[in-house]
């Protein structure tokens, strides 16, 4: 079960959580489920055998010239992708606030039938 | 939360430190893992800590939403205005045009610090920004 | 200045945006001042553009295969016209409301600049962050007016279109696996040497950016958002949501497709031949039998976008010159004809009915919308003096051309089925109505209107009429500005 396999599998469970479970929230959690498993993949994508994490220091424990260095640049991607789920996250909590103002409930089955 | 008065006490003595670690994180963004994005988030913890022991009105009256506004859109003009200098000088758009440093110091990494800083303002606000949106809600439902 | 002209086309609109945001005053005079702006630096590249040069600009200095870079040659000369002509005119159109505050401009702002950066970049994650950026900004555009109804279309389209999005960061990550950089070209280059040593990798990236791309512009098992979010929103709104945003998924999926797995011929050929053919004729058929039976005149409207992408993605499966020339006509054809249409359906809405079927009568209250209206109906159908016959008659060609002639007998009997529904509309426009004193209110009289209103709700329609009708007299003045950008599809094939 390398981590490419289980970010795979966090997706498709989040991708179950999507297309059914009824509550409006329970949707939104699968979609943020859905994000991470792809972090998961990117990062782990970067990874190296017997590399260090990728910090720049200053002391002699760590031989800048010689290491092997995970690579950094998945994880600078990654940090524009997660402040991208949190607003898409945050977009949809106002759109379930809304909806729950107007009709009351927030289960798919009674939304659909008015 | 309201009624616990070892949160409350905590929660305004410990306001200030967490300001300053946020603003650490923003600033040794080149060096350590952080930089603007995470500092603004630890910075708008801070301010949510406060809601959650102290309540959305009496924070609402030291950290007004009208000028938590109006920070967030200067900040980000501020970004572009910053990326557009370099422009002026003849370089591309968002080019390093400060002096760099010595590498592993703070002060190294020219246009990185500047735009760190007003990246974790932005964030700050606009976190508290949507917070506070959520919160104030509450009532209405 | 002069050579940093392609970011400040997408920065000014973005800064615009949010000065509009943060004092509230001047709003139209800065938004239309904005994308003014924005549209000529754009006609500034267009001498340089046509010559067939490639005009790149690296942010930060960064030379090409390890930083952004933003990349303007005729493919997307054509597609950034598309959107900042389109948008110029939503904006004019929504002038006259006064329930459009300073939230609705600077989401529109965004969208414009966001949809021409992702147009621009020639970098596979930097387009799906703005990619990203578009959907959100359409998701607060769609529920602008807070009916039940178009929240609850707004967040079905948010669930579908994030799902598709990821997928597409997914088709991404794999191809940055593979080949190390994220710039197209460079991995256009590499693309061979990977497909030699794991080509199962390349065939899932592949399908997971047709897959993401398709739910982004409604190919027909994953278009269940559209006839929702395109008839709940507000007509300017929908305008713009029919006529260019679906299309920029069109032109993620061309650039790709054709730009990046095309060095590898195999891929391109099952990708087109295979895929886009029969899902094209597939949506194409769909739309066109949805369409028949709608009631309603946005959603009806909306299905024949659907049916109009789906001649497109035919036009573009045939891998041949004329299929490219017909399909990318169509997609600037299609953009004023459905653009003025949901202008007109917003007229009519306002001063008549949203159901079709209480439209009685409505020829002989207000005839020049009527008479626009037949007009646009005429070119999406298909015939003569129009626009849009030029571009089927191309795509019709390329399938005799290539070989599939039984795609051209598909798409003349999907746009005789066109012709059935928009031709109902019409007969009930002209019919007299039913009850002799219907309550249908005046057209002087509108609520929340300007004292000049009709100028600015009734121009956009004139002028998009009039290009239409120029562009099917003239077909060669449309053709000059496609054939350099159709060069630009054929260059890794030919070779």
């Amino acid at each position: 079960m390398t981590p490419i396999n289980i970010s795979l599998l966090l997706f498709m469970i989040g991708l179950y959580g999507v297309i059914s479970k009824n509550n409006l929230i329970k949707k939104i959690i699968g979609l943020a489920i859905i994000n991470a498993s792809v972090v998961l993949f990117f990062i782990a994508i970067g990874y190296r055998e017997g590399g260090l994490a990728p910090i720049m220091s200053r002391s002699e424990a760590v031989d800048s010239a010689n290491q092997i260095f995970v690579n950094p640049i998945p994880q600078a991607l990654m940090l524009t992708a997660i402040v991208v789920s949190i607003s898409l996250t945050a977009v949809a909590l106002a759109l379930v606030v809304k909806i729950y103002s107007k009709y009351k409930t927030l289960d798919v089955q009674k939304l659909y039938e008015e | 939360m309201k009624n616990s008065r070892i949160i409350r006490t905590l929660a305004q003595k410990l306001l200030p430190f967490i300001f300053l670690f946020g603003f650490y994180l923003t600033f040794h963004g080149h060096l350590s893992p952080g930089g603007g994005f995470q500092g603004g988030v630890v910075i708008a913890t801070a301010i949510i800590l406060l809601t959650l022991s102290y309540g959305i009105k009496e924070t609402e009256n030291r950290f007004k939403e009208k000028h938590l506004s109006v920070l967030e859109k200067l900040a980000i003009l501020a970004f572009i205005f910053l990326g557009l200098l370099g422009i002026f000088f003849g370089y591309p758009f968002l080019k390093n045009f400060l002096p760099l440093g010595q590498r592993g110091y703070v002060a190294s990494a020219g246009l990185m610090i500047p735009l760190n800083f007003v990246i974790s303002i932005k964030v700050a606000a606009g976190m508290t920004g949507i917070f506070y949106a959520l919160v104030k809600y509450r009532g209405e439902i | 200045m002069l050579n940093h002209l392609p970011i400040l086309i997408i920065i000014f609109p973005l800064s615009i945006a949010f000065i509009i945001l943060l004092f509230k005053k001047y709003i139209i005079a800065l938004s239309t001042f904005s994308i003014l702006f924005s549209l000529a630096s754009l006609l500034k590249f267009a001498p340089s553009v046509y010559k067939g040069q490639i005009i790149s600009y690296h942010l930060g200095g960064w030379p090409a295969p390890l930083g952004i870079s933003l990349l303007i040659d005729s493919l997307s000369f054509f597609f950034a016209l598309t959107v900042l002509l389109i948008g110029m005119m939503v904006i004019i159109y929504s002038i006259p409301d006064k329930k459009y505050n300073h939230n609705y401009y600077f989401l529109l702002l965004i969208l414009l600049s966001s949809m021409v950066g992702t147009i621009f970049t020639a970098d596979i994650f930097n387009m799906y962050i703005l990619y990203d950026l578009v959907a959100i900004a359409t998701y607060l555009l769609i529920a602008y007016y807070q009916h039940g109804v178009a929240l609850k279309a707004s967040f079905n389209y948010l669930l579908m279109s994030a799902v598709g999005l990821s997928l597409f960061l997914l088709g991404v990550g794999s191809l940055y696996a593979m080949s190390g950089t994220l710039h197209i070209a460079s991995i256009s280059e590499q693309l061979p040497e990977i497909f030699a040593h794991n080509p199962q990798i390349i065939i899932m990236s592949l399908v997971l950016v047709i897959t993401s791309m398709g739910i982004k512009m409604a190919m027909v098992p994953l278009h269940g958002w559209l006839p929702d979010a395109h008839s709940l929103a507000p007509s300017p709104v929908s305008a713009i949501l029919s006529g260019v945003v679906v299309k920029v998924g069109l032109y993620c999926l061309i650039r790709l497709i054709f730009g990046l797995f095309s060095t590898e011929k195999i891929l391109v050929n099952i990708a087109s031949h295979y895929i886009l053919m029969v899902f094209g004729a597939i949506t194409l058929l769909f739309g066109a039998m949805m369409a028949l039976t709608q009631t309603d005149l946005k959603r009806m409207l909306a299905y024949s976008t659907i049916n109009q992408i789906g001649l497109i993605l035919i036009g573009l499966g045939f891998n041949i010159y004329s299929g490219f020339e017909g399909a990318l006509f169509h997609v600037l054809n299609h953009a004023l004809l459905k653009s003025a249409l949901f202008f007109c359906a917003g007229i009519i809405i306002k001063t008549g009915s949203k159901k079709i079927k209480e439209l009685a009568g409505f020829g002989k209250k207000n005839p020049v919308v009527a008479f626009c209206f037949v007009i646009l109906s005429l070119g999406i159908i298909g015939i003569p003096p129009m626009n849009g016959f030029v571009s089927k008659f191309l795509i019709c060609l390329a399938a005799i051309e290539a070989g599939y002639s039984i795609l051209a007998l598909v798409i003349i009997f999907a746009s005789l089925i066109t012709a059935a529904y928009y031709f109902r509309v019409i007969q009930i426009f002209y019919s007299e109505p039913i009850q002799p004193n219907s309550n249908l209110p005046n057209i002087d009289v509108a609520e929340n209107s300007l004292f000049w209103d009709k100028y600015f709700r009734l121009w956009p329609i004139y002028i998009l009429t009039g290009f239409s009708l120029m562009l099917g007299i003239l077909p060669s003045l449309g053709l000059l500005l496609i054939r350099p950008a159709v060069k630009i599809l054929l260059l890794n094939i030919i070779k």
